[in-house]
């Protein structure tokens, strides 16, 4: 068995230094201590939801638990022996002990001594603090003032000051330029970045290099990945059949509002109601496919509308978590039971997004056409010409009805197999048998359109309309968001239990009662909800947004459930930096680059991550930040940095999915189309993986593996495993082989005559740094066995050194290049490989 | 069996790196020995980890855990009739739909379901088969289970199951993750996450393949909002078994191990400098990896089964078939593996379903079959929950559609259907529940998938009500919130 280790956080222990801090007779916080009792095991039945509610009996509001129940109540404040609660939490009588048994869940001494100790101290409820629109708060005074860099230093280090702890020494340049580079880019630097920058003495050195980074176009593609997590994007429509989709204009927008970088509040406008605004841009219409990433099913048999529903759900539920990492999606079938969501506000929500004219098509309508400058410059033009072309070939005049005569004269009885008479639809031909005069009117008209169909007269007119209709086909299109007209709008009901059949009253559009009211002007659509989403009064977006960026570049949230802030989510460690981050945030005007900028800047984020067993016994999550970030990279960066360091990397943007190398399944969808695709050629094999085509029933296989999702729901925060299914791909899979067979004959060509500095190229290609001595001497060693060995196994050699790259190299040698493949493969599966550091 | 050299030489490496991954572990890992008792103490003592932000982060998540109480069952091969068999044709035979074969159903027995492609009226149909008895429990069977027919007596036969859901895809995902729409975890996840595996060298839960493709596709093995690692892993039927367990071309064995080692001495001198415990799950992991790619050939090559034991499932090596899988299936449990789910694909009849059954009963009866007694007779039966059956049932009535040039079939039919158990602390011997005469609707004990999936559970040890996993805020179960253990089941 392989002895198993702890990597991550078990958050109970910090929960419980959190409770301990309480119990040393501090006073007890609602929202830190008491809430989440409640929420865990007492609102299931004493909670907003009527329709589960107990004895009449709710304790998530004060003037409910502390009311008169008849003589005594459940709170009573300041005493806890009168208080009901205290009596039955502390019960050991199986009638009266709450909660019951059968709940599943017990009230633990320490929790009841909690609650004890609220009760005495006055039992103050507080609002659940993601509730509360955040404040901005003052950076702390700290007692080194040296050390910050920027306000987020400040409260990290009286933080960790209080704990006792002091942040670690700044990282080496080295790991730093890597680190960011990742971080920003998905792409580690080149051996050449990496000189530049340790050469660079100026004092804003890394200030510049950030800012080089942040101007890259690979800036976009890595920040797009995340959001199309957020996104569900996929290049298929999902359920049984999972057909192809076609939206991958949709992903290019995403690319390029990052790289423009568009105002957080703006790209939220335009991806939810892009067609609302006024006189909308092709590019703002474009940006609404957002939503049209919803499942499609095409099984047969399939009722539209439970699908079409199915999609709305998804919207509600998917615009709630992206902004307001609140999950609503329980209120669906019945009022939440934890947070005040009841019912009827879900299906105001679904209201909003229930009046689109999309509607569960095959054929994904509907969709926006797009053309390039070109098209467009002549678009008006070649379709004035193809309508004069299409009258043309449509009138008959008396040329041409001459012309037919004669064709008809000359019409063979029996055509020749092959000949063009034979062409002929049956149909024609048996017009033809009837004498021209007994023809009716039906029957002559046929006979023309025929015949101008196929006349040599009309042949020129016929092929240039051929070739405008080409001309004018878009390059691609793209399924957009549209109001159904107003006459027929949909309107909503209550779904009881959430059965699209089983309908209750009709609920108008709105957002729920229990935040803020929709910005002055703003209609209950979906315009109306995106600005509600980005508007000042907001208590969520903003932190919701700089909370996941955060867990982006330090590898987990200041709220660790970064999907979820209501009263189920964890509380933030560090609440004042997260408040302050997400005024700035606003204050910024949804400046995300300068937030990114932000982060990467401090001092916080520039230490070394180095870290030792005491720390590591102490903070095993790095929740602290006594150290820098250190954590896997994502499926794609690695498949990604190693195309990028092997020299095979495109850098290629935008345009329809490709297919690199994978394997084939030989399996067919469940209706009859086959599942393998022909691989991509040329560069489109070495393509960046965002724009690898994502199939949501058949996923990229070794993405799955570093734990990227099916895309099928909204994804807010991705698993790091780290499995043995992991080392396979790295070690063997195709992609990988290739990599290291294009890195072995890099090392040769830029590594200069010997086999060290070869070896050196190669550290210095895949790691951003100077290799040791020993590491040096243990590469060489590996690479002299694997050349002795492949000297007398020239088959074996070609193959390692060419199969899949292609042919070797004039002048070089395959023992050579398949001893470097080796080492190459060595490089590419070390742990510094897949880490940042 | 493989040659006894090759084995000999597997042990010798295994527990060299056994060895010297412990030895590494506790000497040069600069990670002091109580963080790691507390790490396997985590482990070991929490079968259901329900916080959040443990997910993920665990070396090997799939290390055996103890269950919530003593399991009668260690292992699950679950048959996947994929395409919905009827059931009407081959375990509930009902004399009436012959008496009114082609007239229409009362309307009073369809009252507002909805169906895929028939209409409401529709003619009622005849089984299409005979059926008798068998085995000193009497059960049912159609002439097309001849060899299902000899081990009746070890089957519970569920003739009262139901379901919610009446399209393949969402009906698929609904008996697999209690939820038609993608994105929950499954049951093969969810028992792997609640009790890891014994499998040293190959997945937990594997997935295997015949006939054409799945509806549902990957969201049937999903580990949904579960860490990845609980995921189930396809095995291939063409090429490598496991996705890319075999080394690159040209490479030969001794070489791979020679690039492993410096890969290890590289990252643990890495690990010495920087302290990181995932430095060393990473070399374990890729340790395991190593064994991997011996153990999984080795699973898949059935060239040292008897002929007799081949020729017992209707096995040919070398061949992608049910059959093979039934055999793969019996050797992945012998290894260890806790959750194998074969997908047969094929039984979607809307048009002439009596030739479609003999077809698909001629592909699965015996293997399914021979399945049973191979694992009897191993003794590991006891053990091991088998379990067979569709996404739903088929219609009473009759689909025809000459447009789809459909005839004699039947459609999609939620009400009622009928799988089979067996092994693993199943009452074997019996048939439970029934349904009306027209075969529409469950007349006794009617068993839900949420049911279901409480039982198989319960039978490996876990509590449907207390494995859970807190997602968004909330705390899911495989069976939402529904599901109670189908007592008549149980041994």
């Amino acid at each position: 068995m392989i002895v198993r280790i702890l990597l991550g956080a078990i958050v109970s222990a910090s929960a419980a230094a959190l409770a301990a801090a309480a119990e040393d007779g501090g006073r007890v916080d609602f929202n830190r201590d008491i809430r989440p009792i409640l929420s865990n095991k007492c609102l299931a039945c004493h909670g907003p939801d009527e329709a589960e509610r107990q004895a009449d009996l709710r304790l998530d509001r004060a003037r409910d638990a502390t009311a008169d129940r008849g003589g005594y109540a459940a709170v009573v404040p300041g005493d806890p022996d009168a208080s009901e609660l205290i009596y039955r939490v502390e019960s050991e009588e199986e009638l009266e002990v709450m909660p019951p048994s059968s709940f599943g869940k017990t009230v633990t001494p320490e929790e009841a001594a909690l609650l004890r100790r609220w009760i005495e101290q006055g039992a103050e409820y507080a609002e659940h603090w993601a509730y509360v629109p955040p404040a901005r708060p003052t950076p702390p005074e700290v007692s080194d003032p040296s050390w910050p860099t920027n306000p987020i230093d400040r409260f990290i280090l009286v933080r960790l000051e209080s704990e006792g702890l002091s942040p670690a020494p700044e990282a080496d340049r080295a790991a730093l330029i890597r680190r960011v580079s990742l971080d920003l880019t998905g792409l580690p630097p080149t051996p050449e970045e990496v000189d530049a920058f340790l050469a660079d003495q100026s004092a804003d050195a890394y200030e510049s290099l950030v800012d080089r980074l942040l101007a890259s176009r690979s800036y976009g593609e890595h920040m797009a990945r995340l959001w199309l997590d957020l996104a569900r994007y996929a290049d298929s429509a999902g359920y049984a059949d999972d057909p192809a989709r076609t939206i991958w204009a949709y992903r290019d927008w995403v690319i390029d509002a990052f790289n423009a970088n568009m105002p957080f509040d703006q790209f939220t406008i335009e991806q939810l109601a892009g067609d609302l605004l006024p006189e909308p841009t092709e590019s703002q219409l474009v940006a609404t496919a957002f939503h049209r990433n919803t499942m499609t099913n095409s099984e047969g048999g399939t009722d539209d509308e439970e699908f079409r529903n199915a999609a709305i759900v998804d919207r509600v539920n998917t615009t709630m978590t992206v902004w307001m990492g609140t999950s609503i999606a329980c209120a669906q079938c019945h009022s939440h039971k934890y947070d005040p969501i009841p019912q009827t506000d879900y299906f105001r929500l679904f209201a909003i997004l229930n009046t689109t004219a999309d509607a569960d098509r095959r054929d994904e309508a509907p969709t926006l056409p797009l053309y390039t400058d070109e098209q467009k410059a002549h678009k008006a033009d070649w379709e004035r010409e193809a309508a004069e072309l299409r009258a043309t070939l449509s009138t008959p005049t008396p040329e041409l009805l001459e012309a037919q005569a004669e064709w008809e004269r000359s019409f063979p009885a029996e055509p020749e197999p092959d000949s063009e008479a034979a062409k002929a639809p049956e149909a024609i031909r048996e017009i033809l048998k009837i004498a021209p005069e007994d023809r009716d009117k039906d029957q002559a008209s046929k006979l023309t359109e025929y015949y101008l169909s196929i006349t040599p007269l009309l042949k020129a007119e016929r092929e240039r309309l051929a070739e405008l209709e080409r001309k004018l086909t878009p390059y691609t299109t793209v399924p957009i968001m549209q109001e159904q007209p107003e006459r027929d709008r949909r309107t909503t009901r209550i779904q009881r239990r959430g059965n699209f059949r089983d309908l209750g009253e009709e609920v108008p559009p709105g957002v729920p009662a229990a935040f803020h009211n929709l910005p002055d002007g703003a209609q209950p659509d979906r315009l109306g909800l995106a600005r509600w989403l980005v508007c000042e009064e907001n208590p969520l977006t903003s932190r919701v947004v700089a909370n996941r960026c955060w867990e982006q570049i330090f590898g987990r949230g200041l709220v660790s459930t970064s999907e979820e802030f209501g009263s189920q989510g964890e509380l933030p460690t560090h609440p004042e930096l997260l408040d302050w981050l997400a005024t700035e945030l606003v204050r910024s005007g949804w400046d995300l680059k300068a937030f990114f900028r932000l982060l990467v800047t401090s001092s916080t984020y520039r230490q070394s991550s180095r870290v030792t067993p005491e720390l590591l016994e102490r903070d095993p999550d790095n929740r602290l930040l006594a150290r820098g970030p250190r954590f896997r990279l994502s499926a794609e960066m690695i498949r990604d940095q190693a195309l990028f360091v092997s020299g095979l990397l495109s850098p290629r943007m935008h345009g329809p999915p490709v297919n690199p190398p994978r394997p084939q399944t030989g399996l067919n969808a469940a209706f009859g189309s086959a599942i393998d695709k022909p691989t991509s050629t040329g560069q489109d094999r070495y393509r960046r993986a965002l724009y690898t085509e994502w199939r949501r029933t058949n996923p990229y296989p070794s993405m799955t593996t570093f734990d990227a999702p099916n895309r099928e729901v909204c994804t807010v925060r991705r698993d790091r495993t780290n499995t043995p299914l992991q080392a396979l791909v790295t070690l063997n899979d195709p992609v990988f082989v290739e990599a290291s067979q294009a890195l072995a004959r890099r090392m040769v060509r830029e590594g200069g005559d010997s086999t060290e500095g070869r070896a050196r190229r190669g550290v210095r290609l895949c790691l951003g740094r100077e290799p040791s001595e020993k590491e040096v001497a243990a590469l060489v060693s590996l690479f002299q066995d694997a050349r002795s060995d492949f000297a007398d196994a020239s088959d074996a050699a070609t193959r390692m050194a060419t199969d899949p790259l292609g042919p070797l190299p004039e002048g070089m040698d395959a023992a050579e290049l398949a001893a470097w493949t080796v080492v190459g493969n060595v490089l590419l599966n070390l742990d510094e490989m897949f880490l940042k550091r | 069996m493989p040659p006894p050299s090759r084995t000999l030489l597997a042990i010798a490496a295994r527990e060299r790196l056994q060895a010297a991954t412990r030895r590494h572990f506790f000497r040069d890992c600069g990670v002091g020995v109580g963080k790691m008792a507390l790490a396997s103490l985590l482990l070991g003592g929490q079968p259901a980890p329900a916080s959040d932000a443990t997910r993920g982060e665990l070396a090997n998540p799939l290390a055996p855990k103890p269950p919530h109480y003593a399991p009668k069952a260690r292992h699950v091969i679950y048959l996947f009739m994929a395409g919905a068999p009827s059931q009407l044709d081959l375990f509930d035979p009902k004399p009436t739909l012959s008496t009114y074969d082609g007239q229409p159903v009362p309307a009073d027995v369809v009252k507002d379901q909805r169906y895929a492609f028939i209409r409401r009226d529709a003619s009622l149909l005849a089984p299409r088969f005979r059926f008798s008895r068998h085995g000193q429990s009497g059960a049912e069977l159609s002439e097309v289970l001849p060899h299902l027919a000899k081990v009746v007596d070890e089957l519970a036969i569920v003739r009262s199951m139901h379901t919610d859901q009446f399209n393949h895809a969402p009906a698929q995902i609904f008996l697999n993750t209690g939820s038609p729409l993608p994105g929950r975890p499954s049951m093969g996840s969810w028992v792997t996450y609640g009790i890891g595996s014994e499998a040293d060298n190959l997945p937990g839960f594997v997935v295997l393949s015949s006939g054409s493709g799945i509806s549902g596709g990957a969201a049937n093995w999903s580990s949904g909002f579960l860490p990845t690692a609980f995921e189930g892993v396809v095995f291939r039927s063409e090429g490598d078994p496991i996705l890319n367990v075999s080394s690159p071309p040209g490479y030969d064995d001794e070489l791979q191990r020679d690039s492993l080692d410096l890969v290890r001495s590289l990252n643990e001198r890495h690990l010495g400098r920087v302290g990181d415990p995932e430095i060393a799950a990473r070399i374990a992991s890729y340790e395991m990896a190593y064994r991997m790619q011996s153990s999984a050939p080795e699973l898949m090559d059935l060239a040292g089964e008897s002929r007799e034991t081949l020729e017992l499932y209707g096995a040919t090596p070398g061949r992608v078939s049910f059959a093979n899988n039934c055999l793969l299936a019996r050797r992945m449990v012998e290894r260890g593996v806790r959750f194998v789910q074969l997908y047969h694909e094929g039984w979607d009849h809307h048009s002439d379903v009596e030739g479609g059954l003999r077809n698909q009963c001629g592909q699965t009866d015996r293997a399914a079959a021979a399945l049973v007694m191979d694992l009897k007779r191993r003794g590991l039966l006891d053990d091991t929950l088998v379990v067979w059956g569709g996404e739903f049932g088929r219609t009473p009535m009759v689909e025809s559609n000459a447009t789809l040039g459909r005839k004699l079939g039947r459609d999609h039919h939620p009400q009622a259907f009928t799988m089979w158990l067996a092994g693993g602390g199943i009452k074997a011997g019996q048939t439970l529940g029934a349904t009306d005469d027209l075969g529409f609707h469950v007349a006794e004990r009617p068993v839900h998938v949420h049911d279901l999936q409480a039982t198989i559970l319960h039978l490996l040890g876990l509590d449907h009500e207390r494995l859970t996993f807190r997602s968004q805020g909330r705390d899911f179960r495989l069976t939402d919130v529904h599901g109670r253990i189908v007592q008549e089941l149980l041994a």
